[in-house]
């Protein structure tokens, strides 16, 4: 699974503490979904998209090969 | 703050008890025992750099567990249990083969365990866990 977690970040001006505080997890975590070294819980997907005012799908790209 | 505290007072009573256990030998230190000293120091070691990486998530105001590192746990705990069991058939090999005493191998057996488990988490929490 892919993301634009750092793209949408860039674009809301958020630094990776600030998103990991509104989504209420460690800045490490943010750290690896950006890497795609974590695939997120759905609840932690929807919590990320909530914050960027968009869908899920439209962050978290799901590519069949690589998972 | 509370689990990094509990964890610092357990770094602390191994070091006190190891402390003590140095200062019971009264003839010379044997390879084997430098060995489990060296064990000993690195797991104290990983439990303090966990300590102080709680600490100062709390002190960040973040939370000082949150999914991945329950995820990274979860599944270090898994293979470090997997792991274990072969450490101690092997040790249950050995210790036919070697004339080391009884609590040698427990001993052994109870550090290797502990080194095990730092290995494994060291591995998942720096190459991360993605869903297989």
């Amino acid at each position: 699974m892919n993301n634009r977690i750092r793209e949408y970040r860039a674009r809301y001006r958020l630094t990776q503490e600030d998103l990991a505080k509104k989504v209420n997890v460690r800045r490490e975590t943010i750290v690896f979904l950006e890497k795609n070294k974590y695939n997120p819980s759905l609840r932690l997907a929807y919590d990320i998209a909530k914050v960027f005012g968009s869908k899920i799908e439209e962050i978290f790209i799901f590519d069949q090969e690589t998972d | 703050m509370k689990k990094a505290l509990i964890i610092f007072i357990v770094a602390a009573l191994v070091i006190a008890t190891s402390i003590l256990w140095f200062m019971s030998f009264s003839e010379k230190l044997r390879l084997t025992d430098l060995v489990t000293a060296g064990v000993l120091i690195l797991v104290v070691g990983f439990a303090l750099f966990i300590g102080f990486k709680k600490m100062s998530s709390a002190k960040r105001g973040e939370p000082v567990e949150d999914e991945m590192s329950k995820k990274v746990m979860r599944k270090t705990a898994s293979y470090s249990y997997y792991i274990s069991l072969y450490l101690w058939l092997a040790i249950m090999y050995f210790s036919d083969k070697m004339d080391f005493e009884t609590h040698v191998f427990i001993g052994g057996g109870i550090l290797g365990m502990a080194l095990v488990f730092t290995v494994c988490w060291l591995i998942f929490n720096f190459r991360g866990v993605r869903n297989e």
